[in-house]
């Protein structure tokens, strides 16, 4: 009932899919996840199961897209990529992101 | 896109089960792949599936998540809890029929008397902007109450138009009564004169045809008139091409041509100076309207039979109107004495429309609400008592975690789910009592004709569910949700017994409704004493076994056709007597006269003698209504116009003006000092022609074959039931006069009970009422005492066990009960005193605070109250006191 605790601040991992489906293109869910974790190596502790909920919201939200086709091991699944909503979306998600950091890195640096 | 996501997560609580599924199939796809890379990575077949699924993380908990992510969250989970009280309420058939039930008396008599309100009071009048119209008459600047309705507006508001800045326009306008002549027969109508000015006034447009234009009221014009929509419909079958065809009417020589139809549900404006016409019915939809013609002489405009109606200019209220009036006016009186006393009265029409439908449908409204409160304090306590029973339930629940507010919604949800059902069935019921009530309604509700129940009733019927729902709800539910589990827990086995405290709490709600039942009642028993003091009161003339019709004949000679239609209907077979007479008591009779009296003091002017009631009949007239005659003779046929006048006087007449002597032989001038005097030839008793709770005051009769009267009554007294030979008078007159109206056809006895229908009609209602309330109210009594009963059996058992009698143990209970039920008629009482007095314009010769009323009423309740706790008694004094203390 208690909303699930998460390792990331939220909404990065929103950033991280659609970040995955700008530079990839078309997947599936698995493939993803398995991207994701790849790419960050150790120092992400994610599930893999939590990308659906993540999945879902953004598909909800219109930044992505899903349609039907089949896996490498011959089953339906959904292979998900970036609508034109959601490049825009990502573009000014990077760009917050970003100047975000900048602030947090400047005030560390005047902090130290 | 910010619409986007809440229509998706909307449509998610709809597709939830199409995507739960989607999902499983994309987990197990995950799944697979995952798999087989492990495989790939070369782990065996069981590692593999088992590495997949740790890095997978918990499935369940990723749906739930998924769930909560994709939806509104708040919806699924009261849906669920509605799903889950259905099921609860399912489960207890019994006791959901009873709370459904309760309510939906509660909400249905409710919404049948807002719907009635809705309909009469809040419809307005198919006027433009009606509120912005005013109806303007006199008051006496003394405070007085004028006799009459003084006429001088009507002589002033040419000036006024020019002058008064307040109005935008004002226009004159009066009521008329006549009949249209057709070919397949004659039929009465009412209608409006109007000046030009009044349908820009009213803001009324045509549907046909148009207005009526300033060439109309030239004095060589045609006649024209306007007719209402549904008289078009109804004698013209709504012809479209009616425009150009006339019309013939009653003692007028041209025919009218119609120039134009009237919209639907025009109704009348008041005309006071018409009210006591027999026909006037102000409620009444319009049929015609005639234009006032001034003919040569504008003064006509002025005539003061003319009412007046304003509309106030755009920024001004009818204070300010009413004050610049009176400021002219006051100019007016220093130079006319005329004016002199008398102050315009400006009221606005809409609650000058509604006052009589206010009068008799608030207190109902008010009664109907106290029934709702009843039935809500009857389900409260189910709810309540309910509670007690699932207390175990409610604990274990609590123990596992679940939230006091989630157990506080979930009693709630149940509440409002039985107040819906309520609700919906109680707006049924409501449209089954609105068809009651306008079958027993008749005349009593002005525009009671008008009333539909449609969605607003249904609507209100839902809005009352909510109350309702909360009203009963709340204090179960609270208490649901402040349970103790441990306290509950320790106790033994799901009992149905509650606390001190709590049963204070429940005696409290069922004292309020023994109290607001005693506020029916007496509201009921004020009304059922009046009917009976109407009852016996001396009405001084006979009702059963009459028929009464009014007859005129529009054409041919008057005197020829009225004396073959007595001789004709009186040899009818089943025909005992019958007579003319105009102003038959209890159809209305404007019909007035300044009396010069002999013996008296002779006035400046005619219009200084006393005003006295006229009526006309024909010989036989007072022995067919059973109307002594004290002295002198009655009317002779022999009586007509080549006869000296003769008049008929009531003994009130005769003990004011000729008290100590005898009235007979003495004279009245009633046309003015130079016009020939009538002979007062008998003297009859007193009779309340005017209203059956009013007493008599003077009167005079004529001869009807000396007055002659266009419209009248046939009155025929008959051997059997009086309407079963209406068809043999009516086609025996139309056979002595094809041209003769034979309308309104009733019995005696029909006329009086019309004349105390509103009365009777919140009479009813009332009862109606206050049976059901009483009845809600014994059953919650009767719940409330088995409840203590069963709370404190081992208590009983005890005092059984030490020695108590039977009897000892019944004073116990009853005590218990009678202390609810006298707390509840002492509330009552206090209540009744306040609240009847808004029945006080119905009321006959009885108080609204009246003694013996109150103490009967009172009497009355407590003892068939007390009879409610004759059950609970006996289940205490047949306990068996071994086995309730054993376990």
């Amino acid at each position: 009932m208690s909303k699930r605790r998460r390792d990331l601040p939220y909404g990065t991992l929103d950033l991280l899919i659609m970040k995955t489906l700008e530079t990839m293109g078309e997947m599936n869910g698995y493939r993803i996840a398995r991207r994701i974790e790849q790419v960050s190596g150790d120092a992400l502790k994610l599930s893999q199961g939590a990308i659906y909920p993540a999945l879902i919201r953004l598909e909800q939200e219109g930044w992505i897209r899903a349609r039907w086709g089949i896996s490498e091991t011959n089953r339906k699944v959904k292979f998900y990529s970036l609508t034109k909503a959601g490049r825009k979306q990502l573009k000014a998600e990077v760009e917050a992101w970003e100047q975000a950091n900048a602030l947090v890195a400047r005030f560390l640096e005047a902090a130290l | 896109m910010r619409w986007r996501a809440p229509i998706q997560r909307l449509l998610a609580l709809v597709r939830r089960r199409r995507l739960d599924l989607e999902l499983e199939a994309e987990i197990e796809a995950h799944l697979e792949m995952a798999e087989r890379d492990a495989r790939q990575a070369g782990l065996s077949a069981e590692e593999a599936r088992w590495e997949a699924r740790r890095r997978f993380g918990g499935i369940e908990q990723i749906k739930e998540e998924h769930r909560d992510q994709r939806s509104v969250r708040w919806v699924e989970t009261r849906a669920r809890e509605f799903r889950y009280a259905l099921r609860t309420l399912s489960r207890t058939p019994g006791f959901t029929a009873m709370a459904v039930l309760t309510l939906a008396i509660g909400i249905g008599a409710t919404a049948a008397v807002f719907s009635l309100i809705q309909g009469v009071l809040l419809t307005p009048p198919p006027y433009k902007e009606p509120g912005q119209l005013v109806l303007i008459s006199s008051d006496r600047t003394d405070g007085q109450q004028q006799e009459s309705p003084r006429p001088w507006p009507a002589a002033q508001w040419l000036e006024w138009q020019r002058e008064v800045k307040s109005l935008q326009s004002i226009a004159a306008y009066g009521w008329a009564f006549n009949f249209l002549i057709l070919p397949d027969g004659v039929e009465s109508f009412e209608a409006m004169l109007v000046t030009r000015e009044y349908f820009s006034v009213v803001g009324l447009e045509p549907v046909l045809g148009r207005k009526f234009l300033p060439s109309d009221t030239a004095p060589s014009a045609t006649p024209v008139c306007i007719i209402g929509y549904e008289l078009w419909q109804r004698r013209f079958g709504g012809n479209p091409n009616i425009l150009g065809q006339t019309v013939r009417v009653s003692r007028q020589d041209a025919p009218f041509e119609i120039v134009g139809v009237m919209p639907p549900g025009v109704r009348f404006l008041p005309a006071p100076n018409a009210a006591r016409e027999p026909n006037y019915d102000v409620n009444a939809l319009v049929d015609i309207w005639l234009p006032i013609a001034p003919g040569p002489n504008p003064e006509a405009l002025k005539r003061p039979q003319w009412s007046i109606v304003g509309r106030l200019a755009p920024g001004f209220t009818r204070e300010q109107a009413q004050a610049e009036l009176a400021l002219i006016t006051a100019r007016q009186a220093q130079a006319d004495r005329d004016f002199a006393g008398f102050a315009p009265k400006v009221q606005s029409l809409t609650s000058e429309y509604n006052r009589d439908g206010e009068r008799i449908l608030l207190p109902l409204f008010e009664a109907a609400a106290l029934v709702l409160l009843i039935a809500c304090g009857n389900v409260a306590a189910l709810l309540f008592v309910r509670g007690l029973g699932r207390q175990q339930e409610y604990a274990v629940r609590a123990a596992l975690g679940i939230g006091r507010a989630q157990l506080f919604c979930e009693v709630c949800i149940e509440s409002l789910l039985l107040a819906l059902v309520g609700g919906a069935l109680g707006a049924g019921l409501a449209v089954l009592a609105v068809r009651a009530f306008k079958l027993i309604g008749g005349h009593t509700v002005p525009r009671l004709d008008a009333v539909t129940t449609g969605w607003p009733v249904l609507l209100f019927g839902l809005g009352l569910a909510l109350i309702a729902a909360i009203l009963a709800g709340l204090f179960p539910a609270w208490r649901a949700s402040r349970l103790d589990p441990n306290e509950v827990l320790k106790g033994a086995g799901p009992r149905a017994t509650a606390g001190r405290g709590e049963r204070r709490l429940l005696q409290i709600v069922t004292m309020a409704q023994a109290a607001l039942t005693l506020v029916l009642l007496v509201g009921a028993g004020l009304l059922i004493r009046t009917m009976i003091n109407i009852w016996k009161a001396p009405s001084g003339y006979k009702t059963s076994h009459i028929l009464a019709m009014t007859v005129t004949a529009v054409e041919g000679n008057w005197s020829d056709f009225h004396r073959r239609a007595l001789d004709r209907v009186s040899t009818l077979p089943g025909v005992q007597s019958i007579a003319f007479a105009w102003g038959v008591p209890l159809t209305g009779n404007n019909w007035t006269a300044h009396v010069i009296i002999e013996g008296q003091p002779a006035p400046a002017t005619q219009n200084e003698a006393p005003q006295v009631p006229l009526r006309s009949v024909t010989p036989g007239y007072f022995e067919l209504l059973g109307i002594p005659l004290i002295e002198g003779r009655d009317f002779r046929s022999s009586d007509d116009d080549s006869a000296p006048q003769v008049v008929v006087v009531n003994s009130a007449f005769a003990d004011r003006y000729f008290s100590g002597t005898t009235a007979l032989g003495k004279k009245v001038w009633l046309f003015g000092p130079d016009k020939a005097p009538g002979t007062i030839v008998g003297v009859v008793a007193n009779s309340r022609t005017d209203d059956l709770t009013r007493q008599a005051s003077p009167e005079i009769y004529l001869s009807f074959w000396q007055a002659r009267a266009y419209s009248k009554h046939l009155l025929i007294r008959t051997e059997a039931d009086p309407l079963s030979i209406a068809s043999a008078v009516h086609t025996a007159l139309r056979e002595i006069n094809p041209y003769a109206a034979v309308e309104h056809i009733k019995t005696f006895d029909q006329i009086r009970n019309d004349s105390l229908a509103s009365r009777r009609f919140a009479m009813q209602l009332l009862v109606g009422f206050a049976v059901v309330g009483c009845l809600l109210t014994l059953v919650g009594i009767y719940a409330v005492l088995s409840l203590s009963v069963a709370s404190r059996r081992h208590e009983i058992a005890i005092r059984i066990t030490v020695g108590a009698e039977y009897r000892d143990i019944r004073n116990l209970i009853f005590f218990d009960g009678f202390r609810l039920i006298a707390g509840g008629v002492a509330a009552g009482l206090g209540g009744a005193l306040v609240l009847s007095r808004a029945l006080r314009s119905f009321l006959y010769e009885v108080e609204p605070s009246d003694p013996a009323t109150l103490v009967a009423v009172a009497i009355m309740f407590t003892g068939v109250a007390l009879l409610a706790c004759w059950a609970p008694v006996q289940r205490a004094t047949r306990m068996d006191p071994m086995k309730i203390l054993r376990c």
